[in-house]
């Protein structure tokens, strides 16, 4: 090979690696495109967005978890938790019981975060027993609670949450883009998220350095619960119900959009709009497999070989930009 | 000898019945390049791990800067100026070079409240960060390029000028060259002397004798957690030294 072929080769590694998923995604986009006249449909991506937008909220705090080295498994149980407490309170308060709706599941979720938080920066857990743990003691609760058994009658005004649409667009996408909004800037922009990405990194040297560790993967898991709590709500406006059952394994498939989107289990590593690419790249696969009539059981399938495709082909780069630069 | 930057005096900490250190003290003269040298176990680390902030000790007092010091963390030591390299666990590897080198002091705009909700100054401390290396690197590494995207050497390098110039009147390395190479520890040196011809005075622990007589100005010895004596660089050779480390030869002239 020529220097030259050789620098366009590189050069051509380096957007791969950058923009690789994206790339895919757009390729998967324009293929559908030309493939399923239904696909770019108003009715269609509108579809993608509804179905797509509480799993995405979820990614997005699952971003910060997992930049930080961490994950937590716990979102599923605590959208449900967020979902039941919100349904049951609109329910039963009366007048107010919107607002107040809102705030008891805020509230219950940030408990749950907070022992998150507790668990796994103060007494050193491991993330995966600490959210294991809350996430089996949370969705027992629920059914406990509950009785296993759904809550009817909240108000259907609040319908709009989860139905509803501004300028066309449906009210779950605009939350989803403002949280994407509001927690990239946050990832990327400020203090915070840059301690984020030390910690991940190398714990150590950032304490050296004066990071307080503790106080940084504490909020992190607190915002992740915020997220699950404010997606538990949109589950609640899109059937002006709750079920127990709500969100179940959504903590996977959050884990799962944000590493295809390219972050690292191993901490310091991901982007806010990474994990944005990751939900839609997930979601249009399960839409297209809709679109062709594949039973939904396959999507799962689906989901599954995507991940590990896309964790071996980022294992396979890095290995070999090192050994590159060696 | 010059003034003392440090003076230990009396220094003594034990772990359970292993005495690490028994009745140590040093000096640590102002504005020079200070080697700590001793076997395996002589307590160089635990002496290290006391002047900055790791350790307390069991007894014995600390004069750092002309004041009575008692550090309670490394970040106290920091604080006053006492600044410590360790290998490989200084940097942040998914972070740039520029971010490493502002950690726990970044720069932001505006608004002072709410301090993690901050926003960084990344453009100004990506520039700064390039100028303040710049005093002690003659080659500084692409400031915006991750710190694991370069060599070994490069990120002792950074961890050392860091050091330097965030205004540290004392810093202290150990091993700082146990795992580079020849040519990068010829360039880790070179920024080691760069320090002390910025008036910053260094401790540094090696093994390797041929470096502590290329650097330092002044070498103390440690035997068995006892402080066996100093000699200046210049007025000394590597056999009477190696004899201080083991205690074999009769070269040893007693304590000064």
């Amino acid at each position: 090979m020529t220097a030259s072929t050789q620098a366009v080769g590189s050069a051509f590694t380096r957007i791969a690696r950058r923009h690789g998923m994206l790339l895919i995604f757009l390729v998967l986009v324009a293929f559908m495109l030309v493939a399923k006249s239904t696909f770019g449909t108003y009715q269609n991506i509108i579809n993608v967005l509804q179905q797509n937008s509480v799993i995405g909220i979820i990614a997005c705090g699952m971003t910060f978890a997992i930049v930080l080295g961490g994950f937590d498994l716990s979102v599923g149980a605590v959208a449900a938790l967020s979902s039941v407490v919100g349904a049951t309170l609109m329910i039963d308060a009366g007048a107010f019981g919107i607002p107040i709706g809102i705030v008891g599941a805020l509230f219950a979720c940030l408990v749950v975060g907070a022992t998150n938080g507790w668990l796994i920066a103060y007494l050193g857990v491991n993330p995966f027993v600490a959210t294991l743990g809350t996430m089996t003691v949370v969705r027992g609760l629920i059914y406990v609670a509950t009785n296993a058994t759904p809550r009817f009658g909240v108000p259907y005004s609040f319908t709009t949450v989860g139905l509803g649409y501004i300028l066309s667009i449906p009210i779950p996408a605009i939350i989803f883009a403002s949280v994407a909004l509001v927690l990239g800037f946050v990832l990327h922009r400020t203090r915070f998220g840059h301690y984020v990405y030390a910690v991940g990194g190398n714990v150590v040297a950032a304490s050296e350095m004066g990071v307080d560790a503790r106080r940084v993967r504490f909020a992190v898991y607190v915002l992740a619960s915020a997220c699950a709590a404010l997606s538990g709500i949109i589950l609640i406006g899109q059937t002006a119900s709750a079920t127990p059952q709500a969100a179940l394994g959504y903590e996977l498939t959050a884990i799962a959009a944000v590493v295809v989107g390219g972050a690292s289990l191993g901490g310091g590593r991901g982007r806010m709009s990474s994990t944005i690419i990751g939900v839609f790249l997930l979601g249009v696969v399960a839409n297209a497999l809709n679109l062709f009539g594949v039973s939904p059981f396959w999507q799962p399938v689906a989901t599954g070989l995507i991940l590990i495709v896309a964790v071996a082909v980022d294992g396979y780069s890095r290995r070999s930009v090192f050994a590159s630069t060696e | 000898m010059p003034d003392a930057v440090l003076r230990a005096h009396a220094i003594s900490k034990s772990f359970g019945p292993v005495v690490a250190l028994q009745d140590v003290s040093i000096d640590l003269g102002i504005g020079e390049i200070t080697g700590l040298v001793g076997d395996n176990g002589a307590g160089k680390s635990t002496l290290v791990r006391v002047i900055s902030g790791v350790l307390r000790a069991d007894g014995g007092s600390i004069e750092f800067d002309g004041a009575r010091v008692d550090f309670a963390s490394p970040a106290e030591a920091r604080a006053r100026g006492i600044e410590t390299v360790y290998q490989d666990l200084a940097l942040v590897g998914n972070l740039p070079v520029w971010a490493n080198v502002y950690l726990g002091r970044e720069l932001i705009y505006g608004l002072k409240f709410a301090k993690f909700m901050h926003v960084l100054d990344k453009r100004t401390m990506s520039s700064n960060a390039r100028e303040m290396l710049r005093q002690f690197i003659t080659n500084v590494p692409p400031i915006n390029e991750s710190v694991e995207r370069l060599s070994g050497g490069q990120r002792q390098i950074v961890a050392i000028a860091r050091a330097g110039a965030w205004g540290s009147k004392l810093i202290v390395m150990d091993e700082p060259t146990a795992a580079l190479g020849v040519a990068e520890t010829k360039a880790v040196e070179d920024v080691i002397m760069e320090l002390r011809q910025r008036g910053l005075s260094v401790l540094v622990i090696s093994h390797n004798l041929d470096q502590i007589f290329r650097i330092t100005d002044r070498i103390w010895v440690l035997r068995r957690g006892r402080m066996i004596g100093q000699r200046k660089t210049r007025e000394t050779q590597p056999d009477e030294i190696v004899s201080m480390i083991t205690g074999v030869a009769a070269l040893d002239r007693g304590d000064p």
